[in-house]
């Protein structure tokens, strides 16, 4: 299935947890989404909607309890070589250096020393990290540094598909826009299909092709999103697709909530 | 740290030795039980010579038995007890087999099992295995009792299983799952996430065991059964009233034992280098 080279496809899916303080917990429900080749996908929503594990079943980290998640037109059974993930703060190996943790995907596919030092090199500078913190542990960096790596790690084997999960969320305005256009750069020069997670109106609006909202373990509303690129975050048609972004979130967050 | 800090710091360690040995000089002179310093001394710069007046081989000999049981049982406890404990550390059908046995074995007394042991292995050694009544001719071969060995694996195993067992399960899914989403198997998740993790862990494990480890060897040693050793040293003065010998010992003891700590301190900085310093 040439035309379904790197769609990331959800078909009725439910995932159902077993949590111990609230019994079992829907963390999806019946949920369709098809994120195209390519693309930018932006899913929104608050804490709890079931964002976070939308990308866990995309990354093979999980398995659904109904339907299925399809990568390049394959069921997803496991994590798939091509497909890459950034995290919310804390992945990062705390015991290895930049320049071995960035590597750290190809040292696992058995890619010889010097070649995946100079590949990982290379995916330092993309990220327009200074040569100087090759030789850092994590905790001698600042949180957006620490971001960079892990977007880093996530590039250096070269994906087709990125997931990225809140990547942004814990690291300060300024520095969050840095790594905002770090993340469009790439992807303008590789293309590959992104699925990025944020409750962060303002980032959605600044990033996606196309918005998904989500409360309550479904998909409320699927906004594209029009405006040309760069985007400009003062100028009045992006404030304006803010707002109303903003409102759709609540009046449908709201709606779900009462439904 | 400038020259003179470092004269402080120097003579503040040195003020509580120091005054020990003013007590002990105090107390030797007119003692006939107290050896004097000097004649303690005098056993401690003669290590080969065989004591005289006791039924004991010298001390380098005695030390070196005692090491050699040492590095024995312990490297059977390292080898035995990191990959149990990270078994028990990251699986829950382990914990729940092999947990409460490791609680209620650890609060026992290693000493407590010299009886248990010598009915299991009586006094049988790698000589005896190899050389079977020819065996006492390979005198330090035949001195690492298989019964000894035992007792100091079963103090050092619990506290390098239990650190294991905590590093492995504190290991955070967030760096096993990064790894896994690279394409890591099991083996690549055990190897570059698991045990890098669970390291700082695994060698405090080891700096306790070892610690345990060599105060063990010095009791069991004093038990009757025993030949040759430190502990067997102090035993063996004791009863001949040769009390030089016994305070040359302990002072052999606390030395080893220093270098045995600093070498596993070394080898826990070498590993936890990573770990930011708590404030």
């Amino acid at each position: 299935m040439a035309d379904e080279a790197g769609v990331i496809r959800f078909n009725a899916v439910s995932k159902r947890y077993a949590t111990p303080a609230r019994g079992e917990v829907w963390a999806l429900r019946n949920l369709d989404l098809v994120c195209p080749a390519r693309q930018l996908t932006c899913v929104l929503g608050p804490s709890g909607c079931g964002k976070t594990t939308l990308l866990r079943l995309a990354a093979g980290l999980e398995t659904p309890t109904a339907g299925r998640v399809t990568i390049d037109g394959q069921p997803v059974t496991g994590p798939t070589q091509g497909v890459g993930l950034v995290s919310q703060e804390g992945a990062l190996l705390p015991w290895r250096r930049v320049i071995d943790d960035v590597a750290l995907g190809l040292e696992i596919r058995g890619v010889g020393r010097a070649q995946r030092r100079d590949q990982a090199r290379r995916a330092v500078a993309r990220v327009h990290l200074p040569s100087e913190v090759e030789r850092s542990l994590p905790h001698e960096l600042s949180g957006g540094m620490r971001q960079r790596v892990a977007l880093a790690r996530a590039l250096c084997p070269g994906p087709r598909i990125l997931l990225m999960d809140e990547p942004f969320a814990s690291v300060d305005e300024p520095t969050r826009h840095h790594l905002q256009s770090e993340v469009l750069n790439v992807w303008q020069a590789d293309g590959q299909t992104i699925l990025f997670v944020t409750h962060n109106v303002e980032e959605a609006v600044y990033l996606a092709d196309r918005l998904i909202v989500m409360t309550f373990a479904r998909t409320v509303a699927d906004l594209p999103v029009a405006l040309p690129r760069p985007r400009d975050r003062l100028a009045p048609e992006f404030v304006e697709t803010l707002l109303t972004v903003r409102r759709t979130f609540t009046e449908r967050a709201l709606t779900a909530a009462d439904g | 740290m400038t020259n003179q800090r470092l004269l402080i710091r120097v003579l503040l360690g040195a003020v509580v030795p120091l005054a020990i040995l003013v007590i002990w000089h105090l107390a030797s002179a007119g003692s006939v039980v107290v050896p004097s310093i000097g004649a303690v001394l005098d056993v401690l710069v003669h290590p080969l010579r065989e004591p005289p007046t006791l039924d004991a081989t010298s001390l380098a000999s005695g030390a070196l038995i005692s090491v050699l049981r040492v590095l024995c049982g312990f490297g059977l406890a390292a080898l035995t007890a990191v990959p149990i404990g990270v078994w028990v550390g990251r699986s829950e059908t382990a914990r729940h087999l092999l947990a409460p046995t490791m609680a209620a074995a650890m609060v026992i007394s290693p000493i407590a099992w010299i009886p248990v042991a010598i009915i299991a292995f009586g006094l049988s050694s790698p000589a005896t295995a190899v050389y079977g009544d020819e065996a006492w001719r390979y005198g330090m071969l035949d001195q690492v009792r298989f019964a000894i060995v035992a007792v100091i694996w079963l103090g050092a195993f619990f506290p390098i299983a239990i650190n294991a067992a905590a590093g492995a399960g504190g290991v955070r899914d967030a760096h096993i799952e990064a790894a896994r989403v690279l394409g890591a198997n099991r083996r690549q998740v055990l190897t570059k996430i698991i045990l890098p993790g669970a390291a700082p862990a695994i060698v405090t494990g080891l700096r306790v065991g070892g610690g345990i480890a060599w105060r063990v060897i010095i009791a069991a040693e004093i038990f009757p059964g025993t030949r040759g050793g430190l502990g067997y040293m102090i035993a063996t003065a004791h009863e001949q009233a040769s009390y030089e010998y016994a305070f040359a010992s302990i002072i052999v003891i606390g030395a080893i034992g220093l270098a045995l700590d600093s070498t596993l301190r070394l080898a826990a900085h070498r590993v936890s280098r990573w770990q930011p310093k708590e404030r």
